[in-house]
C-alpha cells in the first residue's frame, strides 16, 4: 500500500459554466487529517466527487493508496459522508447501514456486531429500528457518518459532516473523528465549521475558484501571526507613538473597554512574529516607565485566517 | 447486482407501489369479473344441452371479446406500473443525493443499472403473470378461452414484453432527464405508440382513399417504431387468439374486436425490432450512466 492516503494530479473538473476546479494538486498522507476549506462554489466538493469516483475528471489523475481514483479497489478503502445526503427512506436506519456493509462485502456474521455498536456510537441507538423517513435532519447525518464507518474505512470524506447537528452533535462528532485518527485513519474534511478543522486537521487546503490559493500545516498556517497583548499601568497616548516608532510595529490601544480600568491603565495589543519581539517590547514598556501588568498571546483562529485569506477576492457563490 | 436488485424490491413492496397496484386489480378483476359474466351470460344456449355450431362460434367471439377486453386494460396497468416505478430510477436518486452515497461504495456502475433493471423487470413481469392468470381464469368461468399452450406461452411472452421495454426505455431517459421531465417523456413517448396503433385502426376501417391511407399508415408505422409497445400488444392478442389459423371462419375485423386490430398484426421481423429496440435501449441508458457525473 502506497505511503500517500490521497495523491491528485492537477485533477480537473471543467463544467460549461465555468464552475469545477482546476489543475488541483495535493498529496495526503497517510493517517493524516486535511482540511478542506474555500467559500461556497469554491469547487471543493466537486473536487472531493472526483476523488470517491462520483465525477469523472476532465484531466488530471489521481490515486487513493496507489489505487487509480474510482477502482474498485480504492473504493473499497473509502468511507464517504456526501454533502446533500438523504438515505433510503423506505429502509430503517439500521437497515440503511446493512445495505452498505454488504455492498461492501462485509459478512453477514461481521455485520451483525459492528453495526448496533456503531448506531449506539453516532448517536442513534434503538432508533436504527425506525424508518429513516422519521429521521431528523441532524439523525441523518448521524446515520451517514455510521454508513460511511462501516466497512471501517482506510479513509474517510467527510463533506460538512456536522452542518446539521446541534453543537452536542458536533462535540460527538468531533469526538468520533479523533478517535478515527488516534486509530491511524486518513480524513479528508470539506467543512465551512473551522474550528473542526483547527481542533482536528494537521494540514489543509484552501480552494477558490476552483484552484488551490495555499495550503500547509495548520501550526504553521496559524502560528505565523500571533496576537500579544500587554497590560500597563501609566500609559500616556504619547508613549504609544514613541513605541511604535522605536519598533516599527503596529501596536494598539485594546478595543476592550471593558478591560481598561482607567486611563493610565490599558492594553496593549500587538502583531508579533516571535518571542524575541515580545522581550524587546516588554524592555522598551519598562524603560518608558511604565508598569507591566500581564503579558498574554492569542494565536490567530482559523476563521479569522480564512476571512483574512478570501477577503478582497472575488469567489464564484457571490453570485449564486 | 442482487443486493441491488433486493433492495429495487423492498423499495416497491416498501413504497406501497405493488400493493397499491394489486388493490386496484382487484377492483378491477372484480370490474371485469361483472362484464364478464353480462357478456358471457348472452351468448349461454338456452333449452339444448348440446350448443350449434353458430352458438359455438358466438361464444368463442364473445370469450374473445372479454378477453380483448382485459389485456386492453391489462397492458395500461403494466405499462404505467413499469414507467412509475422506474421513471426516477437515476435523476431521482441523483437530485435526492441517495446515489451519491451508495455508488462510492465498491460495486461496478453496470452492476447498479443491471440490479436495478432486473429489479424492476422481475417485479414487473411477476405481476403481468398474476394479471395474465386471472384475466383468463375470470373469462374460461364465464365463456369459452383458448386452450392451445403454445400460444398461450407465446402471448404471455409477448403481453410481459412491454415491461423490459418501457422499463428499460424509462431507465434510458431517466439518464438524460429530470425525474419528472422522464415522467412526462415516458408518458408521451408510450401515449404516442398507443395513439400509432388507434389511427392504425380508425383510418384502416374509416378511410378508403389509399393515398390517405398511405400517409396515415408511414405516420402509423413511425410511431410504433418510436414505441413498439402497442404493436407487440397487437401481436399478442394475434397469438393468443390464433387469428392466422382462424383465418376466414370469422370476421376479425368485426366491430366486435372494437379494441384491437387485427387487420395489420406486426411481423416476426417487428418483434426482431422490438427485442433490438429494447437492446439497444438498454446499452445507451448503461453507457450514460457509466460516464454520468453524480
Amino acid at each position: 500500500m502506497s505511503t500517500a492516503a490521497i495523491k491528485a494530479k492537477s485533477l480537473t473538473k471543467e463544467y460549461d459554466n465555468g464552475r469545477g476546479c482546476r489543475d488541483v494538486s495535493i498529496t495526503v498522507g497517510k493517517g493524516e487529517a486535511f482540511g478542506f476549506l474555500g467559500p461556497n462554489g469554491a469547487g471543493k466538493s466537486t473536487f472531493v466527487k472526483m476523488l470517491v469516483g462520483l465525477i469523472h475528471p476532465s484531466s488530471g489523475s489521481g490515486t487513493l493508496f496507489g489505487h487509480k481514483i474510482g477502482s474498485l479497489e480504492a473504493k473499497s478503502l473509502i468511507g464517504y459522508l456526501p454533502e446533500l445526503y438523504r438515505y433510503q427512506e423506505w429502509l430503517t436506519g439500521e437497515e440503511v447501514v446493512r445495505l452498505h456493509a454488504r455492498l461492501c462485502g462485509m459478512q453477514r456474521s461481521v455485520a451483525d456486531k459492528r453495526i448496533p455498536q456503531l448506531l449506539d456510537e453516532v448517536g442513534i441507538g434503538k432508533r436504527g429500528r425506525d424508518r429513516v423517513k422519521h429521521y431528523s435532519k441532524g439523525m441523518q447525518q448521524r446515520l451517514g457518518l455510521a454508513c460511511a464507518l462501516v466497512n471501517e474505512p482506510a479513509i474517510v470524506f467527510l463533506d460538512e459532516p456536522s452542518s446539521a447537528l446541534d453543537p452536542i452533535g458536533r462535540q460527538e462528532v468531533r469526538r468520533i473523528l479523533q478517535n478515527l485518527k488516534e486509530k491511524g485513519v486518513t480524513i479528508f474534511l470539506n467543512s465551512h465549521l473551522l474550528e473542526d478543522v483547527e481542533v482536528l486537521c494537521d494540514r489543509m487546503a484552501l480552494l477558490n475558484n476552483g484552484v488551490i490559493l495555499r495550503h500547509g500545516k495548520v501550526s504553521e498556517v496559524l502560528n505565523k501571526r500571533m496576537s500579544w497583548r500587554f497590560k500597563v499601568g501609566g500609559f500616556a497616548p504619547i508613549l504609544l507613538s514613541w513605541l511604535k516608532d522605536q519598533t516599527g510595529l503596529q501596536i494598539r490601544v485594546s478595543s476592550h473597554t471593558e478591560e481598561s480600568i482607567d486611563s493610565s491603565r490599558v492594553w496593549l495589543e500587538a502583531e508579533l512574529e516571535s518571542e524575541e519581539q515580545v522581550g524587546w517590547l516588554n524592555t522598551l514598556i519598562i524603560e518608558q516607565g511604565m508598569t507591566l501588568y500581564e503579558v498574554s498571546h492569542q494565536q490567530e483562529r482559523l476563521e479569522e485566517w480564512f476571512m483574512n485569506a478570501v477577503s478582497g477576492l472575488s469567489h464564484r457563490g457571490e453570485h449564486e | 447486482m442482487r443486493i441491488i436488485m433486493g433492495m429495487t424490491w423492498k423499495e416497491l413492496m416498501r413504497k406501497r407501489v405493488m400493493v397499491l397496484t394489486l388493490i386496484m386489480t382487484v377492483v378491477f378483476l372484480i370490474g371485469f369479473w361483472f362484464i364478464a359474466g353480462t357478456i358471457g351470460q348472452s351468448s349461454m344456449s338456452h333449452g339444448s344441452s348440446f350448443p350449434s355450431g353458430e352458438e359455438l362460434l358466438i361464444r368463442f367471439t364473445n370469450g374473445l371479446f372479454i378477453l380483448s377486453f382485459g389485456f386492453f386494460f391489462g397492458a395500461f396497468v403494466i405499462a404505467f406500473l413499469a414507467i412509475f416505478s422506474s421513471f426516477s430510477a437515476i435523476s431521482g436518486e441523483a437530485e435526492q443525493g441517495v446515489m451519491q452515497a451508495l455508488l462510492p461504495r465498491p460495486i461496478p456502475r453496470w452492476k447498479w443499472y443491471a440490479g436495478r433493471w432486473l429489479g424492476y423487470v422481475t417485479l414487473g413481469i411477476g405481476y403481468a403473470l398474476i394479471l395474465f392468470v386471472s384475466i383468463l381464469l375470470i373469462t374460461q368461468a364465464h365463456t369459452a378461452i383458448p386452450r392451445d399452450g403454445l400460444a398461450l406461452f407465446k402471448s404471455f411472452l409477448l403481453f410481459s414484453s412491454i415491461v423490459p421495454l418501457l422499463i428499460t426505455v424509462s431507465m434510458l431517459g431517466s439518464g438524460f432527464f429530470s425525474a419528472l421531465g422522464n415522467g412526462v417523456f415516458m408518458t408521451m413517448l408510450y401515449g404516442a405508440g398507443w395513439l400509432g396503433g388507434m389511427i392504425d385502426k380508425v383510418s384502416s376501417s374509416l378511410l378508403s382513399k389509399p393515398e390517405a391511407l398511405s400517409t396515415l399508415n408511414n405516420m402509423t408505422g413511425i410511431m410504433s417504431l418510436l414505441m413498439p409497445v402497442d404493436g407487440l400488444q397487437r401481436r399478442m392478442t394475434a397469438e393468443l387468439f390464433s387469428i392466422n389459423e382462424m383465418n376466414g371462419m370469422f370476421n376479425a375485423s368485426n366491430s366486435l374486436f372494437g379494441l384491437d386490430n387485427f387487420t395489420s398484426v406486426p411481423s416476426n421481423s417487428f418483434i426482431v425490432y422490438a427485442i433490438f429496440y429494447t437492446l439497444i435501449a438498454f446499452l445507451i441508458g448503461l453507457y450514460r450512466f457509466q460516464r454520468k457525473d453524480l
